[in-house]
């Protein structure tokens, strides 16, 4: 690597949550090297990472279009509920596609809301969080459904929740989504597009692009990835609860912001998602085997998000003055 | 489109536009035809209406009232697609590109290629970066300007000669350039000028918006001026001097209009 390289990737926008990934591994080492190391603890963080992170590169393409989604934690909690509830009638496969449907469904109603309404997206997914919420109580009643032993053995839910070769399959999925949708930010006109809009959107408007378009694809693709987060989650383990998905929106945002996605639009990285949302979940995880109390870890989470955005920009100006 | 074409009609003409924005009357009852190869400056203060003109042209304002014809064919539908489908190019300072993108993705932003990847459409990189490193060595931008640098990194001068050179690529109809030398150091104004005129020698239709009616004398065929939403005069070059449309301008258009019949 010569110093083009090395000037490069340090400006990359994930760049700050790729060191922040590092740093958390050497002092973890450092501070519990004999649990941090084991097999049980970097498994359970890295599927939990899995499912923040599936949301959280949702989030970081609703940010990279210059809106916010709010919602993702109660579409998250109401998709995983319709894909318990709706699989006595329906069955696994079509209790899937109509839990995605409704996912899909409210990305939609919210982006025709921003669009059309010209309400702010902070505004109508604020809206979204509560409205999502409420019909979780009302449809469960404040129950908590769980599915059949028979339909946990159905072969999707073993696809989707299993293991794959030893490795928890929500890992295997959301590392083939970040692939995925990577490709299609940095490499098609629809990323290329997205990118615009969100940096600068009377620009893109003037090209021709239809703006409005690709702002709801963003909303549609966020919600989707919530329900599909949701989905992994329960194929894995079918026990619901009426606060599934509960504060989730705030740490699928905190990783994408942590992961270099600018609330400015424009600017961003899934794969800095994920790290983000590693890095929420191996200080949650650490902080709870160091036997920290639980009630401690939203506040250390709130510390970790204003950390690593000083470092972020720490990080920038550094690498800008590198040039 | 081009077969379509011929000297019967004017490549575009305006008939009796009328604007509101609320109570702001921005577009009164404007009629103006443009033909190809003219440079036409478009002039007039703050207000008066000549943005706004543009605006519609380049499909961002629907009018109230009236008729955009281009090309002979009437105008349905006013959205940025729809202009550039038929060809017409507006430059504007502080819009057309995204600072967040390399060049070559802005050149070809809304109309980008694409090669197939096992039936997958990725966007052609290689052909991006070739047309925009043309442009960008053609249009005199500095030797270490590359097609992946970000706009960001580019001045004034260099950001418009990007644009001006994805004009000419795309092989546009019509130019139009509001107010392109804002801003910018004297050698790069000079340079954007040169571009506006070597555009219309190609055939092109320019229409150059400023507020400086002696600059744009210099460069233009024809002088449009408007007022409070009004077209108030409309004259060939050699019809009247600069320093007497600074009169018009500064006095008011009605005692020397010319009298100009538009359909």
């Amino acid at each position: 690597m010569n110093s083009r390289h090395i000037n490069i990737f340090s400006r990359r926008p994930d760049f700050g949550a790729i060191v922040g990934v590092v740093l958390l591994f050497v002092v973890f080492s450092l501070v519990d090297f004999s649990n941090w190391w084991s097999g049980r603890t970097l498994g359970n963080i890295l599927q939990f990472t899995a499912i923040l992170g599936c949301i959280a590169m949702g989030q970081a393409l609703v940010i990279m279009s210059k809106e916010i989604d709010l919602s993702v934690g109660s579409v998250y909690g109401l998709t995983g509920i319709a894909y318990v509830t709706l699989e006595a009638d329906l069955g696994v496969p079509g209790a899937m596609l109509a839990a995605l449907a409704i996912a899909g469904g409210i990305g939609f109603l919210q982006a025709m809301a921003v669009i059309k309404g010209k309400i702010p997206s902070m505004i109508v997914t604020l809206g979204g969080l509560f409205a999502v919420r409420g019909l979780i109580y009302v449809w469960t009643g404040g129950s908590a459904p769980t599915m059949p032993r028979d339909s946990r053995a159905h072969w999707l839910n073993q696809l989707l929740g299993g293991e794959l070769l030893g490795i928890d399959a929500a890992i295997f999925w959301t590392a083939l989504l970040l692939i995925l949708l990577t490709l299609v930010v940095w490499r098609t006109k629809f990323g290329n597009r997205l990118l615009a809009t969100g940096g600068d959107e009377s620009s893109a408007l003037s090209r021709g692009i239809r703006t409005d378009r690709i702002k709801t694809m963003a909303f549609v693709l966020c919600s989707l990835l919530a329900g599909i987060a949701a989905i992994l989650t329960l194929a894995d383990n079918p026990q619901t609860h009426v606060t599934l998905g509960d504060l989730m929106e705030l740490e699928a945002i905190a990783a994408a912001v942590i992961g270099g996605c600018l609330l400015s639009g424009g600017r961003g990285s899934l794969i800095g998602a994920v790290l983000g949302a590693f890095i929420i979940t191996g200080v949650r995880y650490e902080l709870i085997s160091l036997g920290a109390p639980a009630s401690w870890y939203i506040t250390f989470v709130g510390i970790v998000v204003i950390a690593a955005l000083i470092f972020n920009q720490f990080l920038a100006r550094w690498a800008s003055n590198q040039a | 489109m081009s077969a379509t074409s011929n000297n019967s009609h004017p490549l575009i003409e305006v008939r009796n536009l009328d604007l509101h924005f609320g109570a702001f009357h921005a577009l009164k009852n404007v009629s103006v035809s443009f033909d190809s190869g003219q440079l036409i400056g478009l002039v007039g203060d703050n207000g008066a209406g000549k943005t706004t003109l543009i605006k519609v042209l380049s499909g961002i304002h629907k009018p109230n009232s009236g008729e955009v014809y281009f090309d002979g064919e009437r105008v349905k539908e006013f959205h940025p697609k729809q202009a550039i489908r038929f060809g017409i190019e507006t430059l504007q300072q502080s819009v057309g590109l995204c600072d967040n993108l390399s060049i070559a993705r802005n050149f070809y932003l809304g109309r980008e290629p694409i090669k197939h990847w096992f039936g997958i459409p990725f966007l052609d990189f290689k052909k991006m970066r070739e047309a925009s490193t043309k442009v960008i060595r053609t249009f005199g931008l500095r030797d270490n300007v590359s097609a992946d640098d970000q706009v960001e990194m580019l001045s004034g001068g260099e950001r418009q000669s990007i644009k001006i050179g994805r004009a000419v690529e795309f092989k546009n109809r019509v130019v139009i350039m509001d107010e392109p030398t804002n801003h910018l150091s004297v050698r790069e104004r000079e340079h954007v000028n040169e571009l506006a005129q070597q555009l219309r020698d190609q055939g092109l239709l320019v229409i150059y918006i400023t507020h400086d009616i002696h600059q744009v004398h210099k460069l233009a065929d024809r002088i449009v001026i408007m007022e409070n939403g009004e077209k108030v005069t409309d004259v060939a070059k050699h019809e009247m001097t600069s320093d007497e449309l600074e009169e018009v301008i500064r006095f008011g258009g009605r005692d020397v209009e010319k009298e100009e019949v538009t359909v």
